[in-house]
């Protein structure tokens, strides 16, 4: 008996020094987990200069979304965590799981600098839930060297769609399994990705503008549909495409497989990493484009989760992350990704390369993916419709038709 | 209770608190479960998470599908498994121990592992499996293997047979060793020949543990998720979801948590119902 009397006291002394301890929990996802010992740096100078203490959590991205979704469910969250701006931080909010921020970003200096496509993403009726961290937008990411050997011009990029068709059929080789332009048609968000890519430069939207049903089964939505589609059916200029997308394009350019494709400031270092020799032999340009301009953008935001003992804390740890000073250091010392902060692309003199320009002209013609709980359902259906069409089961069409029925009834709900 | 042994006693009150444990947790799970597939989001008592269960397409081509993901699994890694352990049993012992090391390879290799493996070799840009087929002559161009519905569900299917089918093999061969030799002996004398003396002796005497192993591979293979995941994610189109792919992606993609839980109950009792009738026949077997 008088063990387990003194197992009890242990377990009790256990849970009251973890109940009042001032540690300020922060998780972090995506493509910045891997940076680890940029974090300890970064950390350490806020733990000296406030006195408090941090612990900090890195997360692969395949295991991330899941981990902190069973968090936030059961309550028990981190006190300041990395939420994707693919549509988490409405998600989330709808279901009471984070802390309204609008009255602290209002009272912070730094808020009038972020880009301000970027607060969309953060938004759930009307009031903010995030703040926006870095950011990307995706861009037409392509091989040089491949231009060279097909006679053309390596620093002239397709800009239109006519191009595009034209420079892709220059580009394929199909008997040597050389392609011109990587067509994503994987069940997976980056088919989404490419089709809004398509739809909005066809001058076609996705939605309603306040989110409430369809609106891409219109000429442009269906001339995108077409035009995306072809590129695999008709002009031939892609490998398999309902196999692929955007990740394994990169992957298969770096092998001088496939000329061009949708890639963005994530892909500098990763297809480098596939083929060192492609330094100075790759570029990105603004994605070719039917009627107007288009891109998507994305990104991560700070949340603080409503489960959180430690709010204002993590709120100062939240603008120090953000402060411009901080953000200064990390381009400094990793070269990316792209601050939420417009002040510090402007002034980094890191982000001076050519490639940083074309994103920063590109960015401001970037949309975010509906900020709504419903994102991951309609996302799923416009896979579908895709996929239908690549695999031949249904014509353009119908398939727009089928989609947007579908996608009027998940937003009905 | 009161004929129990002293040792036997002492065994109970030892295991006692690890299936307190399990039975605590089970029962909670389970019941958190059943009352979430019976509530809105609210809290309040509603019918609909089934009956949107029912009327969702998706789920009845899930159904379809996991028919046929279990029966082309479950026949392939059966038969694969009875031929393999077939030939291991003509071996010797230390011959035994040394294949069934590498036999067993597969069945060990972690689930993330085999599927990303496997997708890199049905790649049809550069993987080996098209290679490979093309230089032995076989095909004359590359096979996009997991680029329609149908070929998906074959090659996902081919991946599963060799991720399950050594073990298969092992409880096979464990049964292969129980038989007594000398029923082969007198067979022999009575003048049957192998394919005889294997569909009169080795299937007999073999059918509690082919049983016992159908029930089991069938069950996993409900249930198995990460292959399918990982290969093809579902797709193309809806060509290899499952149902408990189609769980994953109601509870962690769509946030549908309470129909989620309905699914899964219906698919508990439909693995409940399976494992029951398996149950009763291996009883009335050993009953006779």
């Amino acid at each position: 008996m008088r063990k387990s009397t003194l197992l009890v006291f242990m377990m009790l002394v256990v849970l009251a020094f973890t109940g009042v301890s001032q540690v300020i929990n922060i998780w972090i996802g995506g493509q910045v987990a891997e940076l680890d010992e940029t974090w300890e740096m970064i950390v350490g100078k806020f733990e000296e200069e406030t006195g408090l203490k941090v612990e900090v959590q890195l997360f692969g991205f395949d295991i991330y979304y899941d981990k902190l979704l069973t968090a936030l469910q059961a309550g028990q969250g981190p006190d300041l965590a990395f939420a994707d701006l693919g549509g988490w931080v409405p998600t989330f909010a709808e279901k009471g799981w984070l802390e309204p921020m609008g009255a602290l970003l209002d009272s912070w200096d730094g808020t009038e600098q972020i880009w301000p496509n970027l607060w969309p993403t953060v938004l759930h009726n009307g009031e903010r839930y995030g703040l926006p961290w870095y950011t990307d937008c995706r861009l037409l990411l392509y091989n040089q060297t491949m231009f060279d050997q097909a006679g053309l011009d390596r620093n002239d990029p397709p800009a239109t769609w006519e191009e595009l068709v034209y420079q892709a059929m220059k580009l394929t080789d199909a008997s040597k399994r050389v392609f011109g332009y990587g067509v994503s048609g994987t069940k997976t968000e980056h088919t989404t990705l490419a089709y809004i890519i398509f739809l909005y430069g066809a001058g076609g939207q996705l939605l309603t503008d306040d989110y409430s049903a369809a609106a891409f089964n219109t000429p442009e939505g269906l001339r995108a549909l077409k035009f995306y589609t072809d590129l695999a059916l008709t002009y031939a200029v892609s490998p398999n495409a309902v196999t692929y997308n955007e990740d394994d394009y990169r992957n298969m350019m770096a092998q001088n497989r496939v000329a061009m494709a949708v890639g963005g400031p994530w892909s500098f270092p990763l297809i480098e990493t596939a083929n060192p020799d492609i330094v100075g032999n790759y570029s990105v340009s603004l994605h070719p484009y039917g009627a107007t301009p288009a891109s998507v953008l994305g990104g991560w935001a700070l949340v603080i989760p409503s489960a959180s003992k430690n709010k204002d804390n993590a709120w100062e740890l939240a603008k120090y992350l953000t402060s411009y000073e901080t953000w200064m250091t990390w381009i400094e010392a990793k070269g990316g990704p792209m601050p939420s902060r417009q002040d510090v692309c402007f002034d980094s003199p890191v982000l001076q390369d050519p490639k940083w320009k074309v994103i920063f002209e590109t960015f401001p013609h970037a949309v975010s993916r509906p900020p709504i709980p419903e994102y991951p359902q309609v996302s799923e259906q416009i896979q579908i419709m895709i996929q239908d069409v690549l695999l031949g089961k249904v014509t353009p069409e119908e398939a727009i038709k089928t989609a947007e029925a579908n996608v009027n009834a998940i937003l009905a709900k | 209770m009161s004929k129990l042994a002293r040792e036997e006693k002492t065994a109970f009150k030892m295991v006692l608190p690890y299936l307190l444990i399990i039975v605590l947790l089970f029962v909670y799970l389970i019941g958190s479960n059943i009352y979430s597939s019976f509530t809105t989001e609210e809290g309040a008592f509603t019918l609909q998470n089934y009956s949107n269960v029912f009327t969702d397409p998706v789920v009845g081509r899930s159904m379809i599908n996991t028919v046929v993901w279990v029966i082309g699994s479950v026949l392939g890694q059966l038969l694969l498994g009875l031929l393999v352990a077939l030939l291991l049993n003509e071996s010797t012992k230390g011959q035994i121990i040394f294949r069934s090391i590498i036999l067993i390879l597969p069945w060990a290799t972690l689930d993330i592992v085999a599927g990303v493996m496997w997708k890199w070799m049905y790649n049809d840009m550069y993987g080996v499996l098209n290679d490979v087929l093309v230089k032995m002559n076989i095909i004359n161009d590359y096979i996009p293997w997991l680029a329609t519905e149908n070929m998906a569900m074959i090659s996902v299917i081919i991946a599963n047979i060799w991720k399950g089918f050594c073990l298969s093999g092992m409880f096979f061969l464990a049964g292969l060793q129980t038989i007594p030799p000398d029923l082969y002996e007198a067979a022999e004398i009575d003048g049957a020949n192998s394919i005889r003396r294997f569909w009169r002796i080795t299937i007999p005497q073999l059918k509690p543990v082919i049983m016992t192993t159908l029930m089991l591979t069938v069950i996993w293979t409900i249930n198995y998720f990460p292959l399918i995941y990982i290969m093809t994610g579902g797709g193309p189109g809806y060509g290899t979801e499952t149902v408990v792919t189609y769980i994953y992606k109601l509870g962690f993609r769509f946030l549908e948590f309470n129909k989620a839980a309905a699914l899964s109950n219906i698919l508990f009792v439909a693995i409940f119902a399976i494992a029951f009738v398996f149950l009763r026949s291996i009883a009335k077997e050993e009953a006779r």
